[in-house]
């Protein structure tokens, strides 16, 4: 049985609608995340889980029992905030403690509970400061441990790394992840960097206005899109989208022409379609061709995006690991249609 | 310091005239009042404005047993206090309330209290003299008490709805997933950050319940808060200035002791709420 099931989940506030319809199940032990653009809802689909947004409509379960109504507290939850949301004028040690110590559960527990917690997050040497006298990850850490301390059910993550800087953010990632591996409990994680999506989820939730676009594994998503906008949103850089036009002997792309990929869709000549490239998908010496204008050269060391102007004035990007192309010269770029994906014109894809 | 243009030298001097004579008006009051208070009523008519040759602490004492000053600042102590310690706990409450929970007509509510921070307090005289000779609470400490809350309160919660509204909502959602009731927010979280604006509002609130005249005149008629003591002290016809400015000087020895005592703590107060934690 899941552990955590949404059946049409709807939130307004006042006129607007933040989340439409919403179902959704995660399984225990599931690390899942909510991914979207700003303004997708999936905040808001986070904070109805916790119970601090009301549910308009629908119902939320949590292991078997409806909660759409249940206090915060009695849901088995916790959060960590985007904001840490730690209280100043206490302790790390009496932060972390605060959630048992408002249930009067007795000292010698809490002791045991902060010390553990402590220990695996190394936040010891720090229990008696102050979160001004931290550093923003050890702040992280200290609303991590918090969330520990309750020993609860499924952790709830609002956006935890998009205050810290990069380099910590990669570091913080990776004890995210080994943190799940340890504590092995379902963990329900929103951010809007993709990159944070594919690195940390064993499933992902693609939200656009309100909406679940697509659910499925990292890789899922990334080689077998539903639509064109969660194949733009997941992947660095984006996905290329070309105009293709369907003719009778397969497709045109500008002034190219490639056949068509086997689909069960029955395209009528004349039709508009968008064709789906990936970048690292133009790193071929064979295949269909497409003479371009390099733009701009960006070399990572490991590998070499390359944007260019295609002639018919499309601009994609080419991911080539090893290139010698500089601004302004001519250079070929060669894909194999089958890593092609192809949408229709309002952006679904067509098998 | 920056190193300063003859000019701005010259600017800064001539700016220091004004600004002396008026510290000068403000402490002067003060010292006549130190003074005058410490000559006898001979003394005092015979030379109005020089220095004390004789000082003697005799009108300190009148004005403590004779004059009942020692009786009304016991009255004036616990009617201040109290009246604080209310304003303090039930400002901060509704503060937490406006600022932080969502109901209905929370708004309207708001707008309410502050449209009653504009209506002067002589307006109402008559209502409120009457609501209170209804409660039965006219010569009561408790009546004055109430009074002072009642009419100090808007600005109270005005003031702490605005600091609790700078603070993020996330603490309260924190402390709401963390179990706790609305009033253990209140007191674990909300008190401890609303520090810094509590004990402003601490300081305003008894230089005003104390210096009150006017409420506690019709409050407490038989009793007598140490202000309106102090008034008492002046008659129709003559008036005994050494008398009159030993107790005032006894009335305005607690305020100015916690004034001083409080400065550091203000400072303190505001610096703690402007670091960001």
């Amino acid at each position: 049985m899941p552990q955590i099931v949404l059946e049409n989940l709807s939130k307004r506030f006042g006129g607007v609608e933040v989340l439409r319809a919403v179902s959704l199940s995660i399984e225990k032990g599931e690390f899942t995340v909510f991914v979207g653009p700003s303004g997708c809802g999936k905040s808001t689909l986070l904070r109805c889980i916790a119970g601090l947004e009301e549910i308009t409509s629908g119902t939320l379960t949590l292991g078997g029992k409806r909660m759409n109504d249940v206090d915060p507290a009695e849901r088995g939850l916790a959060m960590v905030f985007q904001s840490y949301a730690l209280y100043p004028h206490m302790t790390v040690a009496e932060n972390m403690s605060f959630g048992l110590r408002m249930a009067h559960r007795p000292k010698a527990e809490i002791d045991a509970k902060v010390a553990k917690a402590a220990q695996i997050l190394q936040l010891e040497p720090l229990l008696a400061r102050k979160p001004a006298a931290l550093s923003g990850g050890q702040r992280q850490r200290v609303a991590i441990g918090r969330a520990i301390v309750r020993d609860p059910e499924v952790f709830l993550f609002d956006e935890p790394l998009s205050n810290l800087d990069a380099e910590l953010r990669v570091q913080t990632r990776v004890e995210i992840a080994k943190l799940h591996q340890t504590l092995g409990n379902t963990i329900i994680y929103v951010t809007h960097d993709q990159t944070e999506a594919m690195t940390l989820a064993d499933k992902i939730v693609v939200l656009r206005a309100g909406k679940i676009e697509q659910v499925g594994s990292p890789m899922d998503l990334y080689n077998d899109p539903d639509n064109a906008f969660v194949a733009g949103f997941i992947g660095s850089p984006r996905m290329n989208f070309l105009t293709a036009v369907v003719t009778e002997a397969g497709l045109r792309l500008g002034e190219v022409a490639a056949p068509l990929p086997p689909l069960s869709t029955r395209l009528r000549p004349g039709e508009t379609l968008q064709l789906g490239i990936r970048p690292e998908h133009l790193d071929q010496t064979t295949g269909i061709r497409m003479p371009a204008t390099v733009e701009v050269v960006e070399r990572l060391g490991s590998t070499t995006f390359v944007h260019c102007c295609l002639d018919s004035g499309e601009a994609v990007v080419a991911e080539q690991r090893e290139t010698s192309a500089r601004p302004g010269t001519k250079l070929d770029l060669y894909f194999d249609i089958a890593r092609a994906r192809l949408f229709d014109k309002a952006g679904a894809r067509l098998r | 310091m920056a190193i300063r243009s003859m000019r701005e030298k010259w600017l800064l001097r001539t700016a220091a005239v004004p600004m002396a004579l008026l510290a000068l008006s403000c402490i002067y009051p003060v010292f006549f009042t130190v003074n005058n208070a410490l000559k006898d009523n001979k003394g005092y008519i015979l030379n109005r404005f020089g220095i004390v040759k004789d000082p003697s602490v005799q009108n300190f004492i009148d004005a403590w047993s004779r004059a009942h000053l020692g009786e009304y600042l016991f009255n004036s102590v616990t009617v201040t206090l109290g009246a604080v310690v209310l304003l303090l706990l039930t400002s901060s409450l509704a503060g937490f309330a406006l600022a932080m929970l969502r109901f209905p007509y929370r708004r309207v509510l708001f707008i309410v209290i502050l449209a009653s921070l504009m209506i002067p307090v002589q307006v109402v005289l008559v209502p409120f003299y009457r609501t209170m000779l209804g409660l039965g609470l006219v010569n009561t400490r408790i009546g004055l008490i109430l009074a002072y809350t009642a009419f100090f309160l808007p600005f109270c919660v005005y003031l702490m709805t605005a600091f609790y509204s700078r603070l993020p909502r996330e603490l309260v959602e924190a402390a709401r997933m963390d179990g706790a009731t609305l009033l253990q927010i209140w007191w674990n979280v909300m008190v401890p950050m609303g520090r810094p604006a509590l004990l402003t509002l601490g300081i305003l609130n008894t230089l005003y319940c104390w210096n009150d005249v006017l409420i506690s005149l019709l409050v407490l008629q038989k009793e007598r808060t140490v202000m309106v003591g102090i008034a008492a002290l002046r008659g129709e016809y003559t008036t005994n200035v050494p008398l009159l400015c030993a107790g005032i000087a006894l009335a305005a020895a607690p305020i100015i002791a916690i004034y001083v005592f409080f400065q550091r703590q203000i400072v303190d107060g505001i610096a703690v709420g402007a670091v960001k934690g």
